[in-house]
């Protein structure tokens, strides 16, 4: 039987669920893109929210009806550091910048890691937080 | 790999199967961090499982009697095996009353519903219940009097139902209360032209002598309490409709809803019912005296699942039939509801031999006696079911009553409180006194356990002496010349010099002072023990009258006044008259030491460790406290015999 090659890279689903244009598979996350959905998930995701697991995520949305101001900023990159520290062992050298946009009334997050074990750059990527009621 | 784990139940157990599954069959690798998609997707799937694996478990454990937990399952199962639960029981009383009428018509009718209402008290708190009857009661009118003569009444509320049968096949009768005494249900047919509460149909529990004419109903508990009428199908029982020689479509079920054991206890009746003449005319009856012939009892609660689980395959396997002595236990649970404990004694087993009897023991729930109206009623009942040519007996409750002389010893160092202590030790051995070891027949009092739960009370508690003794109060008939058995069940203690049977004081015709029994074993010769050529005979002995002069000596009034066999623990006393007796009732206690300390409850004897006679003494441990190690003054002041005292009489 011929021994099968598992690869050392990260391999994520996507849940778009958009077929692949050419394959028709399932469109698949990889290496930076799989971990960089992964810090977005665990971002999003409420404490609570998953079953038998409830200090997964972080509280973020909570903070999102606060001022838009340095103060929450700090609150939010906090809680932002603290669920990706815990449960994102891929990333280390985490760095979490939180910018408040009082006139949109949303808080601009860019969070800056190196991957660990693998030869990639330092990833950077941004996202806006909006409170959407 | 195979996935074979189907039978987890925990969910990060389901969570690992799927991903060991998936680290051997998938290119994916993300799902170990918990961030990722696929882990979200592994998630979901094993809620998924969880959820109907839990499902499964209940559904599996609902479908069985033993490990079914909702009632309505169990019911439900338990009338698969023709079992149907108790219904809560209103408490009965007893009235009677008079009512003076100038009326003209020949009888009065009190009429169903509301009759009185009675107070009970318990402590300072005073209740209040309504008791009603489920059918009218109508009684002649003699000298303008009218007189309702013991006339039995129900706790609770009457109401009265109405349905209309429609033919399909779907429509079900419901009765919407819960607490529904499904004794005082009486259910009615009519068609909708004739007036009245139509012609009564009755409840039927199988389906024995019912034919296609049979007036019958069945009735099932359903969800919540409540119970669905179910009528015959022109087969099993007459079929309900408008057709010719079919009784009607529309029924009246009227019941009794009540508060079950609450009602208990209730008397002091004022009157607030209903009377009309024959030309059904409501009269103005004036002011009524109500008379307590008896105060409600008898009400108990629904029967809850543990005990349908328990009886109804009891039920299942006697068959309707009282042959073995279980049978009678489970038969007699469901026609006298108030019963804690039963013993039956087949007659072949009794002491002479009473061929083709059965004897039957009933420890009630509130009480040690059932009344003689409940025994004869509970034997006609029980004739349905027993076997052709066996009678059967209710006897009253034999009460061994066992005492314990607890010496206790304990640390003085680990309490500051030796009367607390005290206490807490006797709330321990009352705790035990009420538990199901002991508080049924074939009960055995377990010396070991006693002493387990003594020294297990509280820590400072070293060791315990406790020295066992057997009582049965003699009821005795005073003024009448009589002869007395009084049967212990178990062997006494015997020793050589008399002193084993005690007893209280009493009086006899023909003697001022009051006496006591004693006994003096049977010696067969010889003064000393290496003189006597056989060993002592200390199977039986004698019993003797005993009093005592002014200056406390002993003086026999009555050398042989019975017999007594310590190996059957039998006293028999010969013919005494008996004209007064210190402890009240006409009760003599008498006593006697177990040879064993482990106590049974022979055929009808009914075990109860008595606490408030029982003598717990607290002594100072001064070894274990470290006050002393030589132990010199512990033989000396806190020394305890574990041999019963010497004193002559009960005290």
């Amino acid at each position: 039987m011929a021994i099968q090659k598992i690869s050392r890279s990260f391999k994520d689903i996507s849940l778009s669920f958009v077929p692949h244009p050419v394959t028709k598979d399932l469109q698949i996350l990889k290496n930076e893109s799989a971990i960089r959905r992964s810090v977005r998930n665990l971002v999003e995701t409420i404490t609570t929210e998953r079953f038998f697991n409830s200090l997964l995520g972080s509280e973020v949305r909570s903070s999102l009806f606060d001022f838009v101001d340095f103060g929450t900023s700090s609150v939010i990159q906090d809680q932002i550091e603290v669920a990706i520290t815990n449960f994102e062992d891929r990333v280390d050298n985490l760095k979490v910048e939180v910018i408040p946009r009082p006139d949109d009334n949303s808080f601009e997050v860019s969070v800056i890691y190196d991957i660990v074990g693998q030869d990639f750059p330092t990833q950077d990527f941004s996202f806006l937080l909006e409170a959407t009621r | 790999m195979p996935f074979t784990k189907y039978t987890n139940l925990d969910f990060d157990q389901i969570k690992t199967s799927i991903k060991d599954y998936l680290r051997a069959n998938s290119t994916f690798t993300d799902f170990d961090f918990e961030g990722s998609n696929f882990s979200i997707l592994i998630d979901t799937l094993a809620y998924n499982t969880y959820i109907t694996a839990f499902n499964s478990n209940m559904i599996v454990n609902e479908s069985f009697l033993d490990s079914a937990t909702l009632r309505e399952n169990v019911v439900s199962l338990a009338g698969n095996i023709g079992y149907l639960p108790r219904s809560r029981t209103a408490s009965t009383a007893r009235i009677s009353f008079n009512v003076t009428t100038t009326s003209n018509s020949p009888t009065l009718t009190l009429k169903a519903g509301l009759v009185c209402s009675g107070a009970s008290v318990d402590g300072n708190n005073t209740s209040t219940f309504n008791f009603a009857i489920p059918e009218d009661i109508t009684v002649n009118i003699i000298n303008g009097l009218a007189s309702f003569e013991n006339i039995l009444i129900y706790q609770g509320i009457f109401l009265l139902k109405q349905f209309e049968y429609d033919g399909s096949l779907d429509q079900r009768f419901i009765l919407n209360n819960s607490f529904i005494d499904t004794s005082t249900l009486r259910v009615y047919v009519k068609k909708s032209s004739t007036s009245g509460l139509g012609i009564e149909y009755y409840p039927s529990e199988d389906i024995f002598n019912v034919n296609k004419n049979s007036r019958i109903y069945f009735v099932n508990e359903v969800q919540d309490e409540k119970y669905e009428l179910k009528f015959g199908d022109g087969i099993i029982g007459k079929k309900l409709g408008d057709s010719v020689g079919s009784d009607g479509t529309l029924i009246n079920a009227t019941y009794i809803t009540t508060d079950g054991i609450e009602g208990n206890d209730a008397s002091n009746f004022s009157f607030i019912g209903s009377i009309e003449d024959s030309n059904q005319n409501v009269i103005s009856p004036g002011s009524i005296i109500v008379q307590t012939v008896q105060s409600s009892f008898n009400g108990s609660n629904i029967e809850p699942i543990d005990s349908i689980k328990y009886y109804a395959p009891k039920l299942y396997s006697a068959q309707s039939r009282a042959v073995t002595s279980r049978d009678y236990e489970t038969i007699i649970k469901r026609i006298y509801p108030d019963t804690e404990s039963v013993s039956v004694v087949g007659g072949q087993e009794l002491d002479p031999p009473e061929f083709g009897t059965v004897q039957i023991s009933i420890k009630p729930k509130n009480g040690s006696f059932i009344s003689d109206f409940n025994k004869s009623e509970i034997l006609s009942k029980l004739k349905q079911f027993s076997v052709s040519g066996i009678n059967q007996k209710i006897v009253d409750l034999k009460i061994l009553y066992v005492e314990l002389n607890s010496s206790i010893y304990y640390n003085f160092s680990q309490t500051s409180n030796p009367e607390s202590l005290k206490s807490s030790v006797i709330n321990s051995i009352q705790k035990y006194s009420e538990s199901d070891e002991l508080n049924r027949f074939g009960g055995r009092f377990k010396y070991s356990k006693i002493q387990q739960v003594i020294d297990n009370t509280d820590t400072a508690i070293t060791s315990n002496i406790t020295k066992v003794t057997i009582r049965r109060d003699l009821q005795v008939v005073i003024n009448k010349t009589s002869q007395y058995e009084l049967c212990f069940g178990n062997r006494f203690n015997v020793k050589p010099q008399g002193y084993n049977i005690k007893s209280t004081g009493f009086k006899i015709l023909g003697e001022g002072s009051t006496v006591y029994i004693t006994d003096t074993p049977n010696i067969q010769s010889g003064n000393t023990f290496l003189e006597r050529s056989a060993s002592l005979n200390t199977k039986t002995g004698i019993i003797s009258l005993i009093k005592f002069d002014i200056n406390g000596n002993v003086v026999v009034v009555s050398k042989n006044a019975g017999t007594v066999d310590y190996e059957k623990g039998e006293i028999n006393i010969e013919t005494i008259t008996i004209t007064e007796t210190t402890v009240p009732n006409n009760v003599i206690e008498i006593q006697a030491f177990p040879e064993s300390n482990d106590v049974v409850g022979l055929r009808d004897l009914y075990i109860s460790l008595n606490v408030s006679r029982s003598t717990i003494n607290t002594l100072r441990d001064v070894i274990a406290s470290g006050d002393e190690i030589s132990g010199t003054r512990f033989v000396n002041d806190f020394y305890t015999s574990s041999y019963s005292n010497g004193n002559l009489i009960r005290k």
